[in-house]
């Protein structure tokens, strides 16, 4: 458990420790070419967490720089989005294309570009925060500060706000009501068995999510969104009305020619997959050879 | 095998009313123009006949045509990745053109072609405000709609179909005023000259507010950012509006690039000063916080003559070199 470890120094020793176990039970520590890690908040660039809202470890740390001293192997470091674009494009969904877009969709919204066949991360390393464009400039409020965040209608929290909305709007009888505690999850659920203010509540959340990424494409010229994380879960209930608004919007040359897709692997494996892909890139390096 | 290097490149800028062709250098220097008016030829075969005449003449005149390694031009519509002009809104030809192919044919030598914002951000990444940035964006307000081309790592991103950067198509107000593309709510019917424009006249429709801007014959955003100047209430107002769409267009765009500059091209200086205040107000109000006074937003570097025949110059370095008569 990630959670066990409230300081950085005690889980790093710790994770080296399962890793050189790891290593040595299949195959041997000296077959290790190099290490990649997916951890929210990493910046590939400066290999540290930065400001992590939902890690124990505050500020920036380090993990590359810590984990590799105590390996002494190459570590790279990204964040989720990155490294789950990373999976998709060499063992799932994204396999051969050259321009996409993973969203990947949770608590919150954030996405990784693949431009020309590798992943723009931007001047700073924070680029594809798509979460946090504004769709209405006096809609909800985001806990970045700013209001009408695209995040705070499509991710974890916006939809269940949009369900309360919809049972408070009208009288209509629904499962929803019966649920103490909402998720996106329990909405798909009712959406399956018929629910029509479940339904509604998704369709209401796939035009926004439409309106969204209509404005990314008609600036990006994507081959497809990938989406992936556990509000695309709710699939087709999401993805269709979200097809159809995005339709609405976007550019008229891109019309019919921008691919919605969801991701194609298991997000456990994906992750760590994506994690391996970053490894292999990572330039060689050992203390031992 | 020849031992020389061709020293020199043909730019082309094509515009909707004229033509402008420049011999350029290695370090960017033009050392001679000419231009004619593009709507002379309605017929696509014609204008290339004289093109090619003038390129030729102008090559001969500076130096000799066998100095002349390649040809980049620059063209409304036009996609890179195939060499025509595709569909185009406002040129007097219809349909797909091969240009590239077309003038290549006539003057035996290697051609490259690239959409006006494409070879505008060459222009100012190889000669002007974005010389050493990996990633920016710029954002063009010529040709009377408002276009944006990305670099990413260094090179130009121009989308899996070539038409990435369609910036001014981006919807920032659901329900809005209607596009010429058939949508609503579009960026550019606010922030380019007709869209200030309209704003000034809704405005001076909706209050009777005594304002210069009443008493102008023909009204542009030019003559507006003219009536701020002399501190206008009215016409201020119509710029803080237009900085507000702009400022929200902008850091959508921001907030998903994370650039190091957005770089605003082929705006009147009059209307750059009275715009880029209330642009940043609102940039910094909609960007992500992370992101926050991290992008500069600045004006091109080149003057709006010479950004795009440089640019197309640029374009011709990068074209592979191929000639009928080494």
């Amino acid at each position: 458990m990630t959670s066990d470890y409230e300081f950085i120094g005690d889980f790093v020793a710790v994770l080296s420790e399962h890793i050189m176990r790891l290593a040595e039970e299949h195959g041997g520590y000296e077959s290790i070419r190099s290490v990649g890690i997916s951890v929210s908040s990493g910046n590939f660039k400066t290999g540290c967490i930065e400001n992590a809202p939902n890690l124990p470890w505050k500020g920036v740390v380090p993990l590359a720089a810590m984990l590799r001293d105590q390996l002494g192997l190459a570590v790279a470091l990204a964040n989720n989005a990155y490294v789950m674009a990373l999976g998709e494009q060499a063992y799932g969904a994204a396999h051969g294309m050259r321009d996409f877009i993973l969203v990947s969709l949770g608590s919150g919204m954030g996405s990784c570009i693949c431009c020309n066949g590798v992943a723009h991360l931007g001047s700073n390393g924070f680029a594809g925060e798509i979460g946090h464009t504004c769709v209405n400039p006096n809609g909800r409020e985001c806990g970045c500060g700013k209001r009408g965040c695209l995040e705070t209608y499509t991710a974890a929290r916006g939809i269940v706000q949009t369900a309360v909305e919809l049972m408070a709007e009208s009288s209509e009888p629904s499962l929803m009501r019966q649920v103490e505690q909402l998720t996106p999850a329990i909405i798909t659920q009712l959406c399956e068995q018929g629910d029509a203010l479940a339904i509604e509540t998704y369709r209401r959340v796939g035009y926004m999510l439409g309106v969204g990424l209509a404005n990314y494409a008609s600036v990006l010229n994507p081959e497809a969104f990938v989406f992936a994380g556990q509000v695309s879960k709710a699939g087709n209930w999401l993805l269709e009305p979200a097809c159809e608004s995005f339709e609405q919007h976007v550019f008229h040359n891109l019309q019919g020619k921008v691919k919605l897709v969801l991701s194609t692997i298991d997000d456990e494996v994906r992750n760590v997959l994506g994690a391996s892909v970053l490894a292999w890139e990572v330039k060689e390096y050992s203390l031992f050879k | 095998m020849s031992n020389t290097v061709k020293n020199r490149v043909i730019g082309v800028d094509i515009r909707m009313d004229h033509t402008t062709i420049a011999v350029v250098d290695q370090r960017g220097n033009i050392l001679a123009t000419d231009s004619f008016m593009t709507i002379d030829y309605q017929d696509v075969n014609n204008f290339m006949t004289v093109l090619s005449e003038r390129i030729v003449t102008i090559a001969e005149n500076n130096g000799g045509f066998e100095n002349i390694r390649s040809v980049g031009i620059s063209a409304p519509s036009s996609n890179y990745l195939s060499g025509c002009i595709e569909n185009a809104a406002n040129m007097p030809w219809k349909g797909v053109i091969p240009l590239a192919a077309m003038l290549r044919d006539r003057i035996g030598l290697a051609v490259a072609l690239g959409n006006d914002a494409h070879i505008t951000a060459l222009g100012e990444h190889v000669y002007g405000a974005a010389h050493g940035m990996q990633n920016f964006v710029i954002v063009s307000f010529g040709h009377g709609g408002l276009g944006s081309c990305i670099y990413s790592n260094g090179l130009p991103y121009l989308g899996t179909s070539g038409s990435a950067g369609e910036m001014g198509h981006t919807c920032v107000e659901s329900g809005g005023r209607q596009c010429g593309c058939g949508r609503q709510g579009c960026l550019e019917t606010y922030v380019t000259d007709r869209g200030i424009v309209q704003t000034a006249k809704e405005m001076m429709a909706a209050s009777a507010q005594p304002s210069m801007m009443r008493s102008l014959e023909t009204l542009t955003s030019v003559a507006i950012a003219q009536c701020c100047e002399q501190g206008d209430e009215l016409a201020l107002e119509v710029f803080r509006k237009t900085g507000d769409y702009l400022g929200l267009g902008l850091a959508n765009v921001a907030s998903v690039l994370d650039p190091e500059a957005i770089i605003l091209a082929d705006l009147p200086d009059e209307v750059f000063k009275c715009l880029i205040e209330p642009t940043r107000a609102a940039f910094d109000k909609y960007v992500f916080r992370n992101i926050k006074d991290k992008v500069r937003l600045v004006v091109a570097g080149l003057n709006n003559n010479e950004r795009d025949v440089l640019g197309a110059a640029a374009l011709a370095w990068t074209v592979q070199e191929y000639s009928l008569f080494k």
